[in-house]
C-alpha cells in the first residue's frame, strides 16, 4: 500500500471521527435540553422539595389575666423533639439512638411513630414534648455529627400556669387534639383546650399557627430562612376572677385541710370572683403533653382530682336549703315572717317522728322565721315545708337557681335536683309522691342534691333580691386593639321578691353569723356578713354506726353559703367542704375570703394566710 | 530545539478554548466549595504546573519524545507498581504518591504515556493495515498499565486506556470486523464479569443506574440528585453560587466528579451549551491536527491522547446529568485534581506539538 493511500485512509477515518464527535455532542446537547428545558419544572420542584422545608410555627395561646390585669396563665418556651421520616435513612436506628441519648423508652417512641404512620412523611412527628435541656443538648450534639438527620428540635410556646394547681379546674388544661377535634377541623397534633376556660374559649385562645419556609442542606440542617409567616397569638382574655380572692380561697382550703369546692360571685352581675375545686391537679403537667404515669395516677386516684366538684359534684345541701323553703312559704302566702312554730326537739308528721338537731337539748321552743334561720330549727322548716308542699318548694328553689344549670361558661356542668311530684312521676319507679317525703326536703335532705355553682347562684339571687344572674368568667377580650368589654350575659330568670320576705331571710342569715347562729366564725366587724351553715349527712346515722364512725368518706359534708354586706351585697358565694364534718368549718374558710375581699376593697393590707383549726367534733 | 518561527504555528484558538474550559472549571470549583478555599488554590497551582508541562511537551519535538516513549512508558509502569504497594490510601483505594505538598496520581499520566508508545508502535508498523500479531502486542502494552490501575482499584481510570488502543487501531486500519468480534465477546463476557470480576459496589452502581429509585437514599441517590441538579438549572441557571443542589451538598463531590452538574445548575442550558461547544471545538481542532499531521506518528499520537480525553469528557458529562452509572471519573480540564490537570494539559502540549511541527522536517 502506498503512502498516499495510507494517508487517504487515515484522513477518511479521521473524518468519520469528526462526524462522530459532532453527533455525540449533539446528542448530549439534546439530552440536556430535554432535562433543563422540557422537564425543568419537574426538576425545579424536586430541587425545592430537597432544600426547602415548611415548618410549623406554633402560635402562643392567649394569656389570661385577672380582673386587675394580674397574669394568671401565660406561655413559656419549651422544646419539642420530632422525627421527620422523610429524612430517615434508617428509622429503627434513629429510634434506638434517640432513645439511648435522650433516655427514652424505644417502644414508646415506636408507638408514637406508628400512631402517625399514615400521615405524610414530611410532617414532623413530635415524640417528646417539653424536652429537658439535657435531652436537647444530647440530640443537637448528635445532629451535628449527622447521626440523626431526621430528628429536629423545635422551640415552641407551652402553657404555663404560674401558680400550679390554683384554680386548676377553672383554667382547665390543654392537650393534643383528639380524633373528634381533628375531624372538626383542628390540625392534627395541635394543642387545644380540653377542660375549663382553655376548652370553653379555645377558639379565642388558640390563635393562628404560622409557618417558616427554611432552606436546609443535604443533612437537614437549617441554613437560612426564606419566608416567614409569623403566628397570630391567641386572644388575651381578662377574666372576672380576682386573683386575691382566688388566692384567699386556696389559702383557706390549704389551711382547713379538706377537699371541696368554692364559688364566689359578684351578686349584681354574676361575675365569678373566685372558683376552686379540691383536690386539684397541676395543669402544667398537661401543658406539653402529659405522660402516661401522671395521667394514670390522676384518673385512678379515688379522690377524683380531675372532677370539677364545683360544677360536677352533687351533694345534699342540708340546712343551707332552708332559705329556699322559707321563700316558698313567704311568697306563696303560707307564712309571714312572724309565723311561729313551737319546737320541742321533734315533731310528728304522717305517723313518723322527725327530730330537730337540737333534740337532745329539748328543742328551740317557740320561734319565728328569723330565729328559725338563725338557729337552723328543723321542726320549723318541717312545718313550713309540709304547709307549702313540695311543688312550691321546687318552684321557688328553681327561681333561686337550685336544681337547674347555672349556665356558667365552662364545659360539663351537671344539673342538681330539687324534687317535685312531676319529677317523681316521670323519673322514679314508685311514681307517687308521699307527703312524708316533703318533710325531709324541708331541711335539704331526701332527694335534694345541688352543685356548688348552683348554690353560689342561689346566694347571689337572694342577695340581689331575685335576679338569677348567669355566672360568667370573661370580663374583656383583647382583639388586638385593646380590651373590649364582654357584655354581661342575660340573667337566667328574674323575680321581685317581696321586700318583707327578703328582709326576713336576710335578717335570719345575718343573725346566723352575727348573733346566736352557727356561722359565727365568718363574722367580720362592720361588714354584716350574712350566711348559713349546712351540715349534710352522706349516709344515714344507722349506716354510719354500722360502718364505723371515723371512716373519712362517711363524714358529713360541711356547707357555708353567704353574702355580704347584708344591705347592698357586693359578694356572694359558697364554700363546700367534702367530709368537712361541720358547716362551721366552711364558715372559717369564708371568713378569710371575705376578709381578703374587703381588705382589698378598702386598700388595707391583705390578711396573711390563715391558720384554721377545724372543728372535728361530730355533732351539730 | 525550539526552532525559530515555530510558535507561529501554535494553534492559539485551541489553546484559548482549553484555557477557557480550565477557567469555567475553576469558577465552578470556587462556587461549589464556597469560595477561595484550599481546593480552589490547589487547582490554580495545578493549572500553572499543567501549563509548564504543556510548554515542555510542546518544546520537545514529538518525534524525539516518541523515540524515548518506551522509557516514558516503563517509568509510568514502575510508578504504578510503586503505587500499588506504597501508595497513599484514600477512600479505600491506593492511587497516590505522597510528594509532600501534593499527591501525584500516576494513573493520570499513564494515558499520555500509552498514547505515545502506541503511536510509536503503530507508526513503525510499515505494513498495510495492522496484523493480528500487532494487535496482540498493542493489546498487551495496554493491558499492563490497565491491570495495574484496575488493581488500585480504579476501574474508571483503567477503562479510559482502552479508547487509546482502539483509536490507534481504528485509524491504523484495523478491519471493522474485529471491532464487531470484540463487541460480541464483550456481550458474552459481561455476565461472567458481572458474576466474578466486579466488586459489590460496582455491581450496585450499575443496578441502581438501571433503576435509581430502588435505592433512593443509597447508591441511586447520587444519580437522582445529579439529574435534579441539572434539570432544576433550567434554560438560564440559578446564578453563580446560587445553586441549591451544589451549595447545600445534595450533590456529592460537586467540585470533582459532578463539576459539570454545577455548571448546568448555576448557568443553565446556556452554560451547558457554552461548555459543550468548547469541548467539541477542542476535539474537532485536535482531529484536524491529526489530519494535518506531517506523519503517521503525529496522527496516532494526537488520536491516542484525544481518545481518552474524549471518552472521559463524554462519559463524565453523561454521568453528570444522571444518564450513566456513577463512576469515579473526572471531567478533564474542569474537575478538581492536580494530577489530572497536569496530565491533560501535557497531553494538549503533545497535540499542539504535532500541529505546530506539521511543516518541519
Amino acid at each position: 500500500m502506498s503512502v498516499v493511500e495510507d494517508r487517504r485512509r487515515v484522513a477518511l477515518r479521521i473524518n468519520v471521527l469528526q462526524w462522530g464527535a459532532v453527533a455525540v455532542f449533539a446528542t448530549l446537547a439534546i439530552a440536556f435540553w430535554f432535562l433543563q428545558v422540557v422537564q425543568n419544572a419537574k426538576y425545579e420542584e424536586m430541587a425545592e422539595n430537597n432544600h426547602q422545608r415548611t415548618l410549623a410555627w406554633r402560635a402562643p395561646r392567649g394569656v389570661l389575666y385577672d380582673r386587675d390585669g394580674t397574669v394568671l396563665v401565660e406561655n413559656r418556651n419549651s422544646f419539642t423533639i420530632s422525627i421527620v421520616r422523610e429524612h430517615s435513612k434508617n428509622l429503627e436506628h434513629t429510634i434506638a439512638l434517640l432513645a439511648s441519648v435522650a433516655h427514652l423508652d424505644p417502644q414508646a417512641l415506636q408507638q408514637i411513630v406508628d400512631r402517625h404512620r399514615s400521615e405524610p412523611s414530611y410532617r414532623p412527628i413530635v415524640v417528646v414534648e417539653d424536652a429537658t435541656l439535657a435531652q436537647v443538648a444530647a440530640i443537637i450534639a448528635r445532629r451535628l455529627d449527622t447521626e440523626l438527620p431526621d430528628v429536629i428540635v423545635d422551640e415552641v410556646p407551652a402553657r404555663k400556669y404560674p401558680e400550679q394547681s390554683m384554680a386548676a379546674h377553672l383554667f382547665g388544661y390543654v392537650g393534643e387534639a383528639n380524633d373528634q377535634q381533628v375531624a372538626a377541623g383542628v390540625p392534627s397534633g395541635a394543642l387545644v383546650g380540653q377542660q375549663g376556660i382553655e376548652k370553653a374559649y379555645n377558639d379565642l385562645l388558640m390563635g393562628q399557627d404560622g409557618a417558616r419556609v427554611v432552606v436546609v442542606n443535604s443533612v437537614g440542617r437549617k441554613i437560612s430562612t426564606l419566608e416567614e409567616q409569623p403566628p397570630t397569638e391567641g386572644r388575651r382574655l381578662k377574666l372576672t376572677i380576682d386573683h386575691d380572692v382566688q388566692r384567699a380561697i386556696e389559702e383557706g382550703f390549704d389551711s382547713i385541710g379538706f377537699d371541696g369546692a368554692a364559688v364566689v360571685l359578684d351578686p349584681s352581675n354574676g361575675e365569678v370572683l373566685g372558683f376552686t375545686s379540691r383536690p386539684a391537679y397541676d395543669p402544667n403537667a398537661f401543658a406539653a403533653g402529659i405522660d402516661r404515669a401522671t395521667w394514670n395516677a390522676l384518673t385512678t386516684d379515688e379522690d377524683l382530682p380531675l372532677q370539677n366538684r364545683a360544677l360536677q359534684g352533687r351533694f345534699s345541701p342540708g340546712s343551707t336549703f332552708k332559705m329556699a323553703v322559707a321563700l316558698a312559704g313567704l311568697e306563696e302566702g303560707v307564712i309571714t315572717p312572724d309565723f311561729k312554730v313551737h319546737c320541742a326537739g321533734h315533731a310528728n308528721f304522717y305517723g313518723h317522728d322527725f327530730k330537730c338537731w337540737r333534740f337532745s337539748r329539748g328543742g328551740h321552743g317557740t320561734i319565728d322565721l328569723r330565729h328559725a334561720i338563725e338557729q337552723s330549727c328543723d321542726v320549723y322548716f318541717y312545718t313550713v315545708a309540709n304547709m307549702v308542699g313540695v311543688d312550691n318548694i321546687n318552684k321557688w328553689a328553681t327561681l333561686l337557681g337550685l336544681g337547674v344549670k347555672s349556665n356558667i361558661d365552662l364545659p360539663n356542668e351537671v344539673i342538681g335536683l330539687v324534687p317535685s311530684t312531676e319529677w317523681k312521676r316521670l323519673h322514679t319507679k314508685e311514681k307517687k309522691w308521699y307527703a312524708g317525703e316533703t318533710i325531709s326536703v324541708g331541711i335539704g335532705q331526701g332527694a335534694v342534691s345541688v352543685t356548688p355553682i348552683s348554690m353560689a347562684v342561689y346566694m347571689a339571687t337572694l342577695a340581689n333580691g331575685g335576679t338569677r344572674v348567669t355566672p360568667h368568667l370573661i370580663k374583656a377580650v383583647d382583639d388586638g386593639n385593646g380590651w373590649k368589654p364582654v357584655p354581661t350575659p342575660e340573667p337566667q330568670s328574674k323575680i321581685d321578691i317581696k321586700p318583707d320576705a327578703l328582709q326576713a331571710i336576710h335578717d335570719g342569715m345575718w343573725m346566723a353569723v352575727n348573733a346566736a347562729g352557727t356561722g359565727g366564725s365568718a363574722r367580720i366587724t362592720g361588714k354584716d356578713v350574712s350566711g348559713k351553715t349546712g351540715t349534710a349527712q352522706v349516709i344515714s346515722n344507722a349506716g354510719r354506726a354500722a360502718a364505723g364512725k371515723h371512716i373519712e368518706k362517711l363524714k358529713d359534708n360541711g356547707w357555708f353559703v353567704f353574702f355580704a354586706p347584708r344591705d347592698n351585697p357586693e359578694i356572694a358565694g359558697v364554700v363546700f367542704l367534702e367530709h368537712g364534718i361541720h358547716g362551721g368549718n366552711a364558715a372559717m374558710v369564708t371568713h378569710h375570703i371575705l376578709d381578703t375581699f374587703f381588705a382589698k376593697k378598702e386598700g388595707r393590707p391583705l390578711p396573711p394566710p390563715p391558720t384554721l383549726k377545724a372543728n372535728t367534733s361530730e355533732s351539730n | 530545539m525550539f526552532e525559530r518561527r515555530l510558535h507561529f504555528h501554535i494553534d492559539w484558538a485551541m489553546l484559548i478554548a482549553v484555557m477557557a474550559l480550565c477557567f469555567i472549571g475553576l469558577a465552578n470549583i470556587y462556587s461549589a466549595t464556597g469560595g477561595p478555599t484550599g481546593i480552589y488554590v490547589t487547582q490554580i497551582y495545578g493549572i500553572i504546573l499543567g501549563l509548564v508541562a504543556l510548554a515542555i511537551c510542546l518544546a520537545i519535538d514529538y518525534r524525539t519524545l516518541a523515540d524515548k516513549s518506551h522509557f516514558v512508558y516503563a517509568g509510568v509502569v514502575l510508578l504504578l507498581v510503586y503505587v500499588l504497594f506504597l501508595g497513599v490510601v484514600r477512600g479505600g483505594s491506593r492511587r497516590w504518591i505522597d510528594l509532600g505538598p501534593m499527591n501525584l496520581q500516576p494513573s493520570e499520566f499513564a494515558k499520555a504515556a500509552l498514547a505515545l508508545v502506541l503511536a510509536k508502535f503503530f507508526a513503525d508498523s510499515r505494513r498495510s493495515g495492522i496484523s493480528r500479531g500487532d494487535m496482540l502486542i498493542a493489546g498487551a502494552v495496554t493491558v499492563v498499565p490497565l491491570v495495574l490501575i484496575a488493581r488500585q482499584p480504579d476501574l474508571g481510570t483503567a477503562v479510559t486506556l482502552i479508547p487509546v488502543l482502539f483509536a490507534g487501531a481504528f485509524v491504523a486500519g484495523m478491519p471493522m470486523r474485529i471491532f464487531g468480534i470484540l463487541a460480541l465477546v464483550g456481550v458474552l463476557v459481561a455476565p461472567v464479569a458481572w458474576k466474578f470480576a466486579l466488586k459489590d459496589y460496582q455491581k450496585e452502581r450499575i443496578s441502581t443506574f438501571l433503576d435509581p429509585s430502588q435505592d433512593a437514599k443509597g447508591a441511586g441517590y447520587q444519580q437522582i440528585q445529579a439529574r435534579i441538579t441539572v434539570g432544576s438549572g433550567g434554560p438560564w441557571g440559578k446564578g453563580f453560587q446560587k445553586g441549591t443542589q451544589g451549595q447545600l451538598r445534595f450533590l456529592p463531590v460537586a467540585h470533582n466528579d459532578f463539576i459539570f452538574s454545577v455548571q448546568a445548575e448555576e448557568h443553565g442550558f446556556a452554560g451547558v451549551l457554552v461548555a459543550l461547544g468548547l469541548y467539541l471545538f477542542v476535539i474537532l481542532r485536535a482531529l484536524e491536527a491529526a489530519a494535518l499531521a506531517k506523519d503517521r506518528l503525529g496522527s496516532f499520537l494526537v488520536l491516542g491522547v484525544l481518545a481518552s480525553f474524549t471518552f472521559q469528557v463524554v462519559y463524565n458529562i453523561t454521568m453528570s446529568a444522571g444518564l450513566a452509572p456513577v463512576k469515579g471519573l473526572t471531567l478533564p480540564l474542569m474537575s478538581y485534581g492536580g494530577s489530572s490537570m497536569i496530565a491533560t494539559l501535557a497531553g494538549f502540549g503533545l497535540i499542539l506539538n504535532v500541529r505546530m511541527r506539521r511543516f518541519t522536517n
